[in-house]
């Protein structure tokens, strides 16, 4: 019986993929990547009156189709957060940064999302934050650089 | 083995086409599951569970689609299940929801079979280079050329039976109006002179990329009684389900004629009770991409001897007024929206004993086949139904 190479000797092979996809948006998120071309934050009201945001096509609760879309506001309250204090490749800024629920002022739910920060002691669960949108238009999530510190308390 | 029995009640399709650029893809399968709902006389509050199958993940680029679907698909606070088997995936993914019934646990089961292949290139999907996956290199039409040749050789058939597969299919799509493909204008000679892809397949030969989604209720005696006497329409009953598997490069494999397709029809039609296949199944919805694999499906399905599946072809018995009418709907040559194609196969054997394929329905069809096969030609799912309850 042979005996097992060592692991040391067994070569190993690169895989380099890439590929492309593209998306059907549908009425309703297409509206809300519109509106982020535009620098307008768009939710949309569910059954039970709350305002979903992102907006979802369907209900969560009920799965009826949703049509009514509400403007929300482009600052928001923190609702939880996480520290990122060591950055590695591919996170979305290249400082240290929280990750935070953020509830938009006129919404009902929360996104998740980037804060720059200077500091963790800058960040806190009902701090207020606005968006901070690229310089020049694109399309899509990536107008929505990430959300930087406001003042008051939410 | 004491299975409830089993109906199909509701049956939906969406248009297929290239793009359905108009819906998210949330929407497209909800288009299905409504009109199967509505076909069935229900609503989504009286489904018990939803079993849902697509292609592999990376043909879309979404992993895991069953995990942000459920609230469309009015899955909340009910089991949802996702099912792969491949190209078989739409047959196996019914399968699995008849089994739920058949079990006794739910008594309504919604499945759905999808794919948008507009958002990416399938064929590419699936060409990584060996060995870092099955031998594919260029696409299934590449992958599936050598044995469509090796056919060619041992059964001695003339060279255009597929044409004639590909015309046949193609203008029974025009019979359809969800099929991807209207071509009014194809002719023998237009195939003939269309481009060879992989030879010997021709580009007319070949399933076009689809998006679309197919849906199907399924029910229980009671539950099937129930909407038959709401819709006026009486239900598929399924007289048998099988699914076989065999690996993809075992040595001594039979690629033309795999086993696992032989045994899983000989199954099938132990379970229906049928001993003659040719005389008692009134038509057939099987998986034939490339349109080589009717003469050969039809060999390895029992309907023909070894050797002789041209013949069925080529004296017209498998058209729409033949003896044994093939893919009445257009099938994949038509329509392939890959995750669905399985189900398409597996819904139009159903519409048609239901009496509801329009204009390309068959008269007094009682017992109908739908049949599946993916992977290397590796697995292969099956389902007969029929007017009578088994």
């Amino acid at each position: 019986m042979a005996e097992s190479p060592d692991a040391g000797e067994i070569l190993r092979a690169p895989l380099t993929i890439g590929y492309d996809f593209q998306r059907t948006t549908g009425p309703v998120i297409g509206a809300f990547f519109t509106a982020l071309a535009e620098r307008r934050m768009l939710g949309i009201r569910d059954t039970g009156g709350r305002v979903v945001c992102p907006p979802v096509e369907y209900d969560p609760e009920s799965g009826e189709p949703l049509t009514d879309m509400v403007e929300v506001g482009t600052e928001g309250t923190v609702r939880s957060w996480s520290w990122v204090s060591r950055v590695r490749e591919g996170q979305p800024l290249a400082t240290p940064h929280a990750l935070a629920l953020i509830q938009l002022d006129g919404a009902d739910t929360s996104m998740l999302h980037v804060i720059d920060a200077a500091d963790p002691s800058e960040v806190s669960t009902g701090a207020r934050v606005r968006v901070r949108w690229a310089p020049e238009s694109v399309d899509g999530f990536g107008n929505l650089v990430c959300f930087e510190l406001a003042e008051g308390k939410g | 083995m004491n299975a409830e029995r089993v109906a199909v009640v509701g049956i939906g399709q969406t248009k297929y086409a290239s793009v359905r650029g108009d819906v998210s893809l949330p929407g497209l399968l909800r288009e299905a599951a409504y009109r199967a709902l509505e076909d069935a006389r229900l609503t989504m509050d009286d489904i018990d569970a939803i079993v849902v199958g697509k292609a592999p993940d990376f043909f879309e680029g979404i992993m895991m689609p069953e995990t942000y679907l459920a609230e469309a698909l009015g899955a909340v606070g009910k089991p949802l299940f996702r099912v792969h088997t491949a190209g078989s995936v739409g047959g196996s993914t019914a399968i699995v929801a008849a089994s739920h019934v058949e079990s006794g646990v739910h008594e309504r089961v919604l499945t759905i079979g999808w794919q948008q292949q507009s958002v990416s290139e399938a064929m590419w999907a699936l060409s990584f280079p060996i060995p870092f996956q099955q031998q594919l290199v260029a696409g299934a039409g590449g992958y599936f050329a050598p044995f469509i040749r090796e056919y060619i050789r041992r059964s001695g058939a003339p060279d255009d039976i597929g044409i004639l597969v590909a015309l046949k299919d193609r203008l029974n799509a025009l019979k359809n109006p969800y099929a991807h493909l209207h071509e009014p204008e194809i002719t023998y000679d237009s195939i003939k002179e269309s481009f060879m892809l992989w030879e010997p397949i021709r580009y007319s030969e070949t399933c076009p990329s689809s998006d679309g989604a197919i849906a199907m209720v399924l029910a229980g005696e009671q539950a099937a009684e129930a909407s038959a006497a709401a819709s006026g329409v009486r239900p598929a009953w399924v007289h048998g389900t099988a699914m076989r598997s065999e690996p993809a490069t075992a040595s001594g494999r039979d690629q033309v004629s795999p086993r696992a397709g032989i045994d899983c029809a000989a199954d099938v039609y132990s379970q229906a009770g049928i001993v003659d296949p040719v005389a008692e199944i009134d038509m057939v919805e099987m998986y034939v991409p490339f349109s080589w694999y009717e003469p050969m499906w039809l060999e390895n399905l029992g309907f023909a001897p070894e050797g002789e599946g041209w013949k069925m072809t080529e004296q017209g018995r498998t058209a729409l007024d033949g003896d044994l009418p093939v893919n009445c709907s257009g099938g994949v040559l038509s329509t392939n929206p890959i995750g669905a194609s399985g189900m398409i196969r597996f819904g139009e054997a159903a519409m048609q004993v239901r009496g509801q394929a329009g204009d390309h329905q068959i008269d007094g069809v009682e017992t109908a086949l739908g049949h599946a096969y993916g992977g290397a030609a590796q697995f292969f799912a099956m389902w007969v139904v029929g007017s009578e309850k088994p």
